[in-house]
Formats: structure tokens, C-alpha cells, sequence
């Protein structure tokens, strides 16, 4: 009774492993080959327990498959313009959900093994957890936490005012530059300039702001990002108006500063000179030593050895 | 006499030399026929025997200066300073212990179990010592970070501020004119309340090891002064480190708890009293630099060994370890506070003022073929490090013979302030060196002409503290400076840094000196990996360290005690080979050229400072030559009258006189019997114990060695101890308060003989005896440290008051 109990088990394992698979062309070849291994080792007749996942771990595993597949989807695609964390925020918390279902779930087997232990800790690789740690760092390194609201969807206030203005001052560099196009003077910004300084300034503003809160709210003072999609748009507007546009032209004053300088490199001279030549020079008393000899006798220790 | 002849013929003379047949012309006597029976008969005349004012070291005695007839020039004369002068205003320690009556009594009293309490206080002295020296260095670094950091904040707001509208001429301004200001106080508290409280403070420390007296130099105001001073001075934007002060500041503090009493603050504690006296108080001291060390870098091994290559005549096993202690103490204090402070408690990763940062083995490993190129950085650091000590030499020279009015001081300390700020302002104006803001730890980033969102490299290196400076250099990733940014930076920092030293401005040269190496070791690595192509020497980090080790040993040249500190600081042991490599190549290059910049120092302060030997062509001379003669001796016996007139005469400034038979018939030259010191001789008079008194029972109770503790260290001068017309008649007795087995040499020692025994034992006084035990003269240190091996020889120190 119990062997064929135990054979029955696995068929009906096999059948819901199989089920998800067959609805996933890409993965079809691959479940298929698992299948057919699995079914040959029952044929030789191996014993019961052999590496076969329970058909709820195997549930788990495939979703968290998925999951993965789609964030890392996400994640290239939004690689740039960088939009990490706005557009596959959703995803990477699903993915952190499906993760620890893994690591809580117990297979409903009655042994003692779960699913945590076959699907994590079971063989050299881990691909599941190196999977899931690659999205953990990349997710601490974009510093995402930071502009998302805390456990829930969306942007938090100030990174959605930000973007607003982010996206308000493009369309300012942009409705200004199609007015240049028609004036046949690419090199020249001037407009653009003129007329998006006002959302420009707000926007760099804006973002100082932030960071300086974000360096007050960090208590150790160290690596006080924000995070990546607000650096990284700051960053192409920052560039396109002092670089591509050239409108950050600063006042170099350079003949006051040379004035000024070549002023206070002046003042050491005047003073060396002045007190070389009109302070006193201080004078040692020389005292003479009492001893038998004469000091005279010591010029023959020094032209003895010269 | 052998010894003498032998020299005449050794001399070797050029007989066309005039001047050379000149001066042999004028020694016939004392070098020819031997001052032992002619001069000897003439120094041991009555007359010239028991007189006050015929005083070892001064001479304004009409009988001396007909001996030295044969020199035309009168005495005393005036020269202006330089190098080759012994200060008369130096003392020796006494380290010798005074085994008179009075102390083998005490020992007798004290038990066994006191003993052992005394060591235990030992113990609990040496933790204080580093509690408290972590703790003063917490308090400094605290307060230069918050000052530093609202200085550069204001600075750069205005900066910000006025790169949009125009008018950067004013930013300078009051970049300038902060520095200056901020400088201005500290100098002025250093110029005016304590001087010695200027530079780094490793030299004085240096010489109270060595056995020196500075006056002040442990003093409780000197450690406000200094410590107020090193935090201005580093706010105030100068080329300086608050390293080297922390050394002091131990110093200080070890002598002040030994003491268990502050003269400054006029308290006293009434504990620790056993320890008031040169002997006990040096070993703390030498603890005390230890911990210093210990908490500026972060190196308490370091801390032991500086202490150890700094003072190590007196040392022994117990006292290492006891100082081991109080550095690890030191380090362990300023580790926890700083940890609590910067709000991860107990972390424990920040041991010292300057962490150079962790060197990951695998990154910034290195290979064998890297040891020339490091060896190769050695000579570099050494010959640059020579430049810099002789450039700071003519400097210090012209500093002490033109600019000594303390005025003068406070105002040229301000307009190195304001040029250090517009050299940097200057820099940062002309450079072109814009690095992407973002993934850079820099704390200050200035954007001035760059685009938005990146930093003006410059900045990073001007715009900073030096400590912060230094660990950029270190760790900022390959790419961070362009090689003209470096070139000009270290060009530019050399010489601020050179000018800076000797200032009246408490202020350290580890940091600046760190600071320029790393900049020319970086540069250096970056030109290796563009002349190989980018393929090994991955790494500018490395090569910033080894400059930067260069550099140091180069300007200071210690050895053992430096390798051991980079190589703590840096948490990296595999860095000691190549650490040690580059040091001892930078030492030996730079001796080639000139000595280093403390020893520089010390001789420019003409303080008599003994090295570890007696100079090597010297075993010709003899205690003889040596000695100061004719010597100032007590009768055993002695008028309080006597002892009045020798003690207040102002030419002189003797403070140890051997004690000799008393004879009532003064005729006769009497042999020696003990060596009495001047405090003791104060002491004595001050408590009237006379002999009239004490048979008439008047003294109430005897003197115990208490009483010579408790005037410690500051004993009263002469002249405010009264003693009336009657007392002068009164008699003395020194027998038990003399020492009564003072050590010897006879004449004919040689002086490396002398040398070793007066440095080996810590001696203040040497009495030269012939064969009958008769005092002919006393050797102290100066009679000692005149002697020099210069460029041409043997050379001589005059001795001036200074």
C-alpha cells in the first residue's frame, strides 16, 4: 500500500509541476527535460525520496522565477534614462514577498525538511539566493528607499514635486529649443537659457534641498544619496544646461581676485623687509667658560680633523 | 700627560697654515708642557678656593680673565644667535637619586606593603595618564571638526553665493580674513601667555627626555595654551597637524598627575607625593608622550617605541610596560568617545586623530617588483625633506634674530594665515580640474567654474583640513586628480608647510609633511601608470602612502618608532617592509644633507642636548679639558653666611656644589665628601636648621624628605628666604643631607668616557677628583654638550645668555 501511495504522491506532484510549465513556452523544453529525468530515475527504480521538490515548494519556486524574470526585465529596460525605482518598485516588493514565502513556507510533507531548506541551502549554487541578493544590492545601491513612500506604492511627496519639475523644465528646454530651430543659430542657447532659468534654478533648488534633508535625517553624516532616478535626472539637466546649453556662465572677476591676492602675497614681503631692516637684532651675550685650557686649543681639535 | 702629547703629534698640522700656527702659537703652555702641574698649582690657591662667584660656567671674574689674556677679544661680547651656543637658561634633571641621611631613614620607615602600594599607584598614575591624554584628544578633535566645518560652511556659502553674481574678490577677502583672525587669537595666546607652547612641542619633549629643563614646558597653563592653540591654529586654516601637539599635551598631563598637584591652579591634591621628584616624574612623562602618541595615531605600539627611541637612557622592562598601558589606555578612551560621538557606540573603529583608513590587502597589495620604485620614493622623500629642513633653518634663524618681539610674532603668524588662505583661493581659481560630484565622499565640494553637479578638484585638497586632505589623497579612487592638480598642490603646500613651522602658533608638521608626500606619491603613481600603460600599478593609493612615509622620514627622521606608527595607522602589517624600506632610505639620503627637523630645532634653541654618544674623534680630550675649574665647594661644616653669598650671587646659577672636609684651616685643599644641590641648600635654610638652633632645641622636629618633596618642583629662589645679620654667624651641617657618594672621574678620563657615564646614570653634576681625592673640577651637561661633530671635525659651543 505504501509504495504505491508514495508513487501516486509523486504523479500528482509531477502533474502540477508540469502544469505551470506547459503555459511557458520558453521554460517548456526545460520542465519537460526535468520530467523525463525524473520519470527515468522512478524507473529504475530509485528510492522514494529522491530530489524531487514537493509540488507547493515547486509552486513557490516557479513564481518566484517569474518574478525575477520580470524585474530583471524591468530593471534593463529602466536602466536608462534611469527609472528604477518608479517604474519596478512594484515588481521587486512582489519578488520580496515571493522570496519569503520560500524561506517561511513548510512543505506540507510530513518530514522534516521544507521547502526553505530544498529550494535555498541544498545544493553549492543557491541560485535563488544569489538571484535574490543581486536585486537586494541593486536595490540598496540605487537607494530607492529613499524616494519611495514607506510600505506602499508611488513616489513619496517631494521626489513626485521633483519629477513634476523635472519634467516641467525638459519641456521648457524642449518647446524653447523647437522656437530656435526655426532661428538657424543652433550654437546659440540663449533663449533657452532666458526663459527655463526660473524652472532651472527651482529644480536645482529643489534638489539641494533634498539632499541637505536627507544628510540631516542620515545620523552618521556618511553616503547620503538620494536615490538614483532623482540623482540621475538632476544629473542629465545639470548637464544638458552647463554643457550642451552652456547657460551656467559664471562672472569670472579675475582681475579683483588677482588684485586682491597679489595684494596679501605683497604683505609677508613688506614685513620681512621692514622688520629686517628696522627691527633690532637680537644679540647673545657670550659668556667664557672657566677652564683650564683657552678656547684657542680647540682649533687644533678642529683643524686636526679637517 | 701621555694623552695630551699624543695629541699635540697627532694633530698633524699644515705649516702653511697661519692661522693654525697662530693658534699654536697662543696653547704652548696647555697643550706642551700639560696644565697638571702649572695650572693646577694655580687653580688650588686659597684664594681662589671657597670663593663665591667663582662659578663654573660664568665667568665675570677678573682672575679668569687674566688667564685667558692671550684672547684679544674683551668678555663678555655680543654675537648675534646662531647655531653653534649653549643657553645658559637650561637645567639639567636631577635623575640621580640623592642617597643622603635622610632618605635611607625613609626607607628604613617604609615597610615592604608600602612599597607595593607604590607600585600600584605606579599603575593607576600610568591609566589616568591615558584616560585622560584620549580624552584632550577627543575634546581637539570635536572642536576642530565643528569649528573647521562652520568655517568652510560660511566660506563656501559666500563662495557659492558670489561665483553667480560676481565679486569672488570678497570671498577671498573673508576667507583671508577668517584665517587670519582665527590665528590671530591663538597666536597671541601662545606669543603672550606661554611661548613655550609654540610648534609641535616634539622637540621640548624630546629634551626633557633627554634630561633637560625647559622652563614651563609641564606645565598646566602651557597645556590650556597649547591645546586652545593647536584648535585655532587648525581652524585657522594653516598648514599644520594637531598630531605632533597631542605628544605635549600627554607629556603634560603624565606630569601633572604624578604630581597630584597643580602650582599653576595652586592645588595640591596631597597624593602621589612619592613621586615628586626628577626621577619618578620623567617615567610618567615619558608614559605621558607615549599615550599622545598613541591617541594621534591610533599606534600604541608606536607610542612605546617613540617614547623608547626618544628617552631610552632610563628604561627598563617594568616602565615599558607600564607605558604600553597608558598608551593602550590612551587609544581605548579616545576610540570609545569618538564612537559614542559619532553615534555607533562601542564600534571602536576610529582609534586616532588621524585614520589613514583601511589599505585592503587584495586592492593595494604589492609586488616585488614595487620595492625599487618604493626604495626609489625613499631618496626622493629624503632629498626633498632635507630641501625643506634647510629652507626651514635660514628661516627659523631670521625668525629668532629679527622677529623675537612677540608683536612682530602674533603678525607674521596672521599674514601666513591670510597667504595660505589666498594661495589656496588662488589655486582653486586657476584650476580647471572638475570631477563628477556624484559617489565622492567630499565634505566641502566647491563648484565655483565648474558645471553643475561637479566639484573643483583643488578644492578637495585646499578646501579642507589637512587630515581630511591626507585620507583623500589616500582613497579617492584612481582618476580623482588630474597630475597638474597634484604638482601644483604639492609645490605650493611645501612651501606654505616650510614657512609655517616655527611660527609662535602651537602646531604640528606629521600632518603637513603626510599631506605633501601623499600628494607627490600620488602623483608619482599615476605618472608610473601612465608610463606602464595602466598595467600593474593599478593603484595611486599605494604610492600616495609611500610618499607620504617619504616624506615624513624624510623631515623628521625617526625610524623604528615612525615605521611602527604608518604602520598602525595604516592597519596594514605587510605595509611594514616597504613602510621601513622607504623610511631608512629617506633617513640616510636626507643625514647626507642635513639633520632633521626636531634635532635642527633643538640646536637652534642652543639647548644643551646630549646625543646617544660622545662625538667619535673626541677620546683625545680629557675630563681635564673638559671640566669647569675652579669649582665652588662648601665645607662639610658650613657659615649660613657663606652659603648666603654663594647661593644669591646673581652671576652665577650653580646648582650643585660639592661638599668638602671641613678644615678649619681653609689654606689646605681638603678632600670631597658629598655633593649637596641648591634646593636641598634652600630647604635647609628656609627651616633654619642650624647647628646654634638645634642645640638650644629650638628646631621643633628634624627635616624629612618631605620637606625637600613638597618645594618641588619650584623651589623658592634666594632671595625670598630671609636670614638676619645673627643667622649669618650661625653654622650649617650638610653631612646628612649631602649626598654622600657622588660619582667621580678622575682627570684623565676621556671625554667619551665622561659622556657615557653623565648619559648612562642621568647625571647633573660630575665631580673630576685627582689622586687624593681633591676636587678639581665639575663636569655638567654643558661642559659636555659644547662638544660637536660639525661639518669640519670637532667643534666647539660658545656658551651665551640667552
Amino acid at each position: 500500500m505504501a509504495p504505491l501511495c508514495r508513487q501516486l504522491l509523486l504523479l500528482f506532484a509531477l502533474a502540477l509541476a508540469l502544469g505551470p510549465a506547459a503555459g511557458l513556452d520558453a521554460l517548456g523544453e526545460a520542465e519537460e527535460l526535468a520530467a523525463v529525468m525524473a520519470a527515468e530515475l522512478r524507473a529504475a527504480g530509485l528510492p522514494g525520496d529522491l530530489p524531487e521538490l514537493e509540488p507547493e515548494c515547486r509552486r513557490l519556486l516557479t513564481a518566484f522565477a517569474e518574478g525575477s524574470a520580470t524585474l530583471s526585465g524591468c530593471l534593463a529596460r529602466r536602466a536608462r534614462p534611469v527609472r528604477l525605482c518608479q517604474a519596478c518598485g512594484g515588481l521587486y516588493r512582489s519578488l520580496l514577498t515571493q522570496y519569503g514565502d520560500i524561506a517561511r513556507a513548510v512543505g506540507n510533507s510530513s518530514e522534516s525538511h521544507n521547502c526553505a531548506k530544498s529550494i535555498l541551502t541544498s545544493d553549492r549554487l543557491q541560485v535563488v539566493v544569489t538571484l535574490s541578493s543581486f536585486f537586494n544590492d541593486t536595490w540598496e545601491a540605487a537607494n530607492c528607499a529613499n524616494c519611495i513612500k514607506n510600505n506602499s506604492e508611488g513616489l513619496s511627496n517631494s521626489t513626485q514635486e521633483f519629477m513634476d519639475l523635472f519634467n516641467k523644465s525638459l519641456a521648457c528646454f524642449e518647446h524653447n529649443l523647437q522656437g530656435q530651430a526655426m532661428d538657424l543659430s543652433p550654437n546659440n542657447y540663449t533663449e533657452v537659457c532666458k526663459n527655463c532659468n526660473g524652472t532651472y534654478k527651482k529644480l536645482n533648488d529643489l534638489y539641494n534641498k533634498l539632499q541637505r534633508l536627507n544628510r540631516h535625517g542620515d545620523e552618521s553624516g556618511h553616503s547620503a544619496h538620494l536615490c538614483i532616478d532623482v540623482e540621475d535626472a538632476m544629473n542629465i539637466t545639470r548637464k544638458l544646461w552647463s554643457r550642451t546649453f552652456n547657460c551656467s556662465v559664471p562672472c569670472s572677476d579675475t582681475v579683483p581676485v588677482i588684485a586682491v591676492s597679489s595684494f596679501i602675497l605683497f604683505l609677508p614681503v613688506v614685513f620681512y623687509l621692514s622688520s629686517f631692516l628696522h627691527s633690532k637684532q637680537k644679540k647673545r651675550i657670550l659668556i667664557l667658560p672657566k677652564r683650564i685650557q683657552s678656547n684657542a686649543s680647540l682649533v687644533n681639535i678642529q683643524e686636526k680633523y679637517s | 700627560m701621555a694623552n695630551v702629547a699624543k695629541k699635540v703629534s697627532w694633530s698633524g698640522r699644515d705649516p702653511r697654515d697661519d692661522e693654525d700656527e697662530r693658534a699654536g702659537e697662543t696653547t704652548p703652555l696647555l697643550n706642551g708642557t700639560g696644565p697638571g702641574s702649572a695650572g693646577g698649582a694655580r687653580q688650588f690657591t686659597p684664594s681662589s678656593f671657597l670663593r663665591p662667584g667663582q662659578l663654573s660656567n660664568v665667568d665675570l671674574n677678573e682672575d679668569i680673565r687674566e688667564l685667558e689674556t692671550e684672547l684679544p677679544r674683551p668678555y663678555p661680547n655680543e654675537i648675534p644667535h646662531n647655531e653653534k651656543l649653549l643657553s645658559l637658561k637650561y637645567e639639567s634633571l636631577d635623575y640621580d637619586n640623592s642617597e643622603n641621611q635622610l632618605f635611607l631613614e625613609e626607607e628604613r620607615r617604609i615597610n615592604h606593603a608600602a612599597f607595593r602600594t607604590v607600585e600600584i599607584k605606579r599603575w593607576v598614575i600610568c591609566a589616568m595618564i591615558g584616560i585622560l591624554t584620549g580624552l584632550v584628544a577627543c575634546f581637539i578633535d570635536i572642536v576642530v571638526e565643528n569649528l573647521a566645518g562652520l568655517k568652510y560652511r560660511v566660506v563656501k556659502d559666500n563662495i557659492d553665493k558670489f561665483t553667480e553674481k560676481g565679486g569672488l574678490s570678497f570671498s577671498l577677502l573673508l576667507w583671508a580674513t577668517l584665517n587670519a583672525s582665527v590665528v590671530m587669537v591663538g597666536s597671541v595666546i601662545v606669543a603672550f601667555i606661554e611661548p613655550v607652547a609654540a610648534g609641535s612641542g616634539i622637540p621640548q619633549i624630546k629634551c626633557y627626555l633627554n634630561g633637560v629643563k625647559i622652563p614651563h614646558v609641564v606645565r598646566l597653563k602651557t597645556l590650556v595654551i597649547k591645546v586652545c592653540g593647536v584648535i585655532l591654529s587648525v581652524v585657522g586654516g594653516l598648514a599644520v597637524g594637531k598630531e605632533g601637539p597631542m605628544i605635549h599635551s600627554g607629556a603634560v598631563i603624565a606630569a601633572g598627575i604624578s604630581q597630584g598637584r597643580s602650582t599653576s591652579l595652586k592645588r595640591d591634591f596631597k597624593i602621589f607625593e612619592y613621586f615628586r621628584r626628577d626621577t619618578e616624574k620623567r617615567d610618567f612623562v615619558s608614559a605621558g608622550a607615549a599615550a599622545g602618541v598613541s591617541a594621534a595615531f591610533g599606534a600604541p605600539v608606536g607610542g612605546v617605541l617613540f617614547s623608547l627611541e626618544e628617552g631610552a637612557s632610563f628604561w627598563n622592562q617594568f616602565l615599558t610596560w607600564r607605558i604600553f598601558f597608558a598608551s593602550m589606555i590612551s587609544t581605548f578612551t579616545l576610540n570609545s568617545v569618538l564612537s559614542v560621538y559619532h553615534g555607533n557606540a562601542w564600534d571602536l573603529s576610529s582609534p586616532g586623530l588621524i585614520n589613514f583608513g583601511r589599505f585592503d590587502s587584495e586592492k593595494m597589495g604589492y609586488t616585488i617588483q614595487e620595492i625599487p620604485i618604493f626604495i626609489f620614493m625613499g631618496v626622493v622623500g629624503g632629498i626633498l625633506g632635507a630641501l625643506f629642513n634647510a629652507l626651514n633653518y635660514w628661516l627659523t634663524m631670521f625668525r629668532i634674530r629679527y622677529i623675537h618681539r612677540p608683536c612682530l610674532q602674533v603678525i607674521e603668524a596672521m599674514l601666513v594665515a591670510a597667504v595660505t588662505a589666498a594661495v589656496g583661493f588662488v589655486m582653486i581659481y586657476c584650476s580647471r580640474d572638475c570631477q563628477p560630484i556624484q559617489g565622492s565622499s567630499v565634505a566641502y565640494p566647491l563648484q565655483l567654474f565648474c558645471a553643475d553637479g561637479e566639484y573643483n578638484s583643488m578644492a578637495t585638497a585646499f578646501f579642507n583640513t589637512p587630515e581630511k586632505s591626507v585620507v583623500n589623497l589616500f582613497h579617492d579612487p584612481p582618476g580623482s586628480y588630474n597630475p597638474m592638480t597634484l604638482g601644483m598642490f604639492t609645490l605650493m603646500y611645501f612651501f606654505l608647510a616650510c614657512w609655517t613651522y616655527g611660527l609662535t602658533v602651537s602646531a604640528g608638521v606629521f600632518i603637513p609633511s603626510l599631506l605633501i608626500g601623499a600628494a607627490w606619491g600620488r602623483l608619482f603613481g599615476i605618472s608610473l601608470s601612465y608610463l606602464s600603460k595602466g598595467s600593474i600599478w593599478a593603484d595611486p593609493g599605494k604610492y600616495a602612502l609611500m610618499g607620504a612615509a617619504a616624506q615624513l622620514g624624510g623631515i623628521v627622521r625617526m625610524t623604528l618608532s615612525l615605521t611602527v606608527i604608518m604602520m598602525e595607522a595604516t592597519g596594514n602589517v605587510t605595509y611594514g617592509f616597504p613602510i621601513m624600506l622607504v623610511l631608512m632610505t629617506a633617513k640616510i639620503v636626507g643625514d647626507y644633507f642635513v639633520e632633521g627637523l626636531y634635532d635642527m630645532h633643538i640646536q637652534l634653541q642652543s639647548v644643551p642636548f646630549l646625543h646617544w654618544e660622545a662625538p667619535v674623534t673626541s677620546h683625545s680630550l680629557t675630563a681635564r679639558e673638559v671640566m669647569s675649574t675652579p669649582v665652588t665647594c662648601l665645607r662639610r661644616i658650613e657659615r649660613v653666611g657663606t652659603v648666603v653669598d654663594i647661593l644669591s650671587d646673581t652671576s652665577s646659577n650653580h646648582n650643585g656644589f660639592p661638599v668638602v672636609e671641613s678644615n678649619p684651616n681653609t689654606t689646605q685643599v681638603a678632600g670631597l665628601r658629598g655633593l649637596i644641590l641648591r634646593s636641598q641648600l634652600i630647604v635647609l635654610l628656609k627651616h633654619k636648621v642650624f647647628v646654634e638652633r638645634a642645640n638650644l632645641n629650638l628646631v621643633q622636629r628634624r627635616l624629612k624628605l618631605k620637606d625637600f618633596r613638597d618645594a618641588y618642583p619650584r623651589f623658592p629662589p634666594i632671595q625670598s628666604i630671609h636670614v638676619s645679620q645673627d643667622e649669618r654667624e650661625c653654622m650649617i651641617d650638610l653631612s646628612e643631607f649631602m649626598n654622600p657618594s657622588p660619582y667621580t672621574v678622575p682627570r684623565e678620563a676621556s671625554l667619551p668616557r665622561v659622556f657615557k657615564l653623565f648619559r648612562a646614570l642621568g647625571l647633573r653634576h660630575l665631580v673630576v677628583v685627582n689622586n687624593h681625592n681633591e676636587v678639581v673640577g665639575m663636569v655638567t651637561r654643558k661642559d659636555l654638550a659644547r662638544y660637536r661633530l660639525g661639518k669640519e671635525g670637532l667643534e666647539e659651543l660658545s656658551l651665551a645668555q640667552t
